[in-house]
């Protein structure tokens, strides 16, 4: 068939400049330097595009996600406007992934996943951000019409989501009322991960290394009793807890974030 | 750390790809206009490939207008030029941080 050549997509200068800093350039060593190029550029102009590149994090190297994330935290000082918009931007891809559950998005999603955590890492998001992402990822659809689309039972990618971020940062969830937040958290997440039944092996294996890694000792329920078991007791310390709080009336959360930066 | 302080920043979804800016603006600032203080439009795209809603947060000054600006915009039909309807939806953003008003300008 007659078809005219595939006209390949130009770009202009400024365009491919930020590209080459972006996905050919970065590295470990070459990052202050693109850091110091990127503050160059006439801001007004580049800011959409720079916001639509930084959300390309997918089309890079997974193991340098950390370093666009840098970059992110980098430039917050002077742009914070655009520090804010990438946080924004991050969290709207994973939702808007929760409602189209694409097959053909999963690898961005990852991405997505990877970046969040690494924006923790560099402080530029604090922990209730993922905290809050972890559990819509359990519940998003849930108990609608659409849970079978959104979320099948034989569909395992929600539990690859949660590995992914606490892979990349739930090693930093391992003092005072984080700490409590990821207990709970994963509480309710063997509840969903028994839900779905028998699970493929590598991610039965990745689950098996992501609890070695955070909560070696904690209990893998096998039930969903068992499960169910554990959360209502959760419930009944909490409320004694805050009882507790009521009745001291005066409680000092003197627990000061670790720095995370290494 | 911040826990549980008052939210004030609200996200409106699935607004029409082709949405302008300055329509929203206007319809925003009907009724609300001086009660923000900070406005970001993330306008959608309306290829054939791939369909993206626009976006906006919003900052609000004080926490009791966002119950008011979710009566009025949540679920609010808005109907593009083809008569194409699309519903709004109103949430709090899933991250409060907004800009610093007064970021320093880079030196560079």
């Amino acid at each position: 068939p007659e078809r005219s050549a595939r006209v390949s997509k130009v770009r202009p200068p400024l365009h491919q400049y930020i590209r080459k800093l972006l996905f050919s350039d970065l590295d470990k060593s070459s990052i202050e330097h693109v850091l110091r190029q990127l503050r160059k550029l006439p801001w007004n102009e580049c800011e959409p595009y720079l916001l639509k590149c930084f959300l390309k994090v997918h089309k890079g190297k997974y193991g340098q996600i950390h370093l666009i994330a840098s970059l992110a935290a980098g430039l917050s000082r002077y742009h914070d406007e655009f520090a804010v918009a990438i946080v924004d931007e991050v969290l709207e891809e994973i939702r808007l992934g929760l409602e189209l559950n694409d097959y053909g998005m999963q690898q961005r999603r990852i991405a997505h996943m990877r970046f969040l955590g690494d924006l923790y890492n560099y402080e530029h998001v604090d922990s209730s951000v993922i905290f809050e992402t972890l559990h819509l990822i359990l519940v998003f659809g849930h108990g609608t019409a659409e849970q079978d689309v959104l979320d099948p039972p034989e569909d395992c990618f929600r539990i690859r989501m949660v590995i992914t971020l606490l892979e990349t940062c739930g090693h930093y969830f391992d003092r005072g009322s984080s700490k409590r937040k990821l207990d709970r958290f994963l509480i309710h997440f063997q509840r969903y991960i028994l839900s779905k039944g028998p699970l493929p092996l590598d991610i039965e294996f990745d689950l098996q290394d992501l609890f070695a890694d955070l909560r070696p000792n904690m209990t893998r329920y096998s039930s969903i009793e068992e499960v169910n078991a554990a959360l209502v007791e959760l419930e009944e310390r909490d409320r004694m807890v805050s009882a507790d709080k009521a009745s001291s009336e005066k409680h000092s959360d003197n627990e000061k974030p670790s720095s995370r930066t290494s | 750390m911040k826990v549980h302080s008052v939210r004030t920043k609200v996200v409106i979804r699935q607004l029409p790809p082709s949405l302008a800016h300055s329509d929203l603006i206007q319809q925003i600032d009907a009724r609300f206009s001086g009660r923000y203080n900070w406005f970001s439009f993330r306008p959608g795209k309306n290829s054939h490939k791939h369909q993206r809603y626009s976006r906006a947060y919003i900052d609000f000054k004080c926490p009791e207008d966002v119950f008011e600006f979710a009566e009025f915009f949540d679920g609010h039909i808005f109907v593009n030029e083809k008569g194409t309807q699309h519903k709004a939806i109103v949430e709090y953003a899933p991250f409060q941080r907004v800009p610093k008003p007064s970021t320093k300008k880079d030196g560079r």
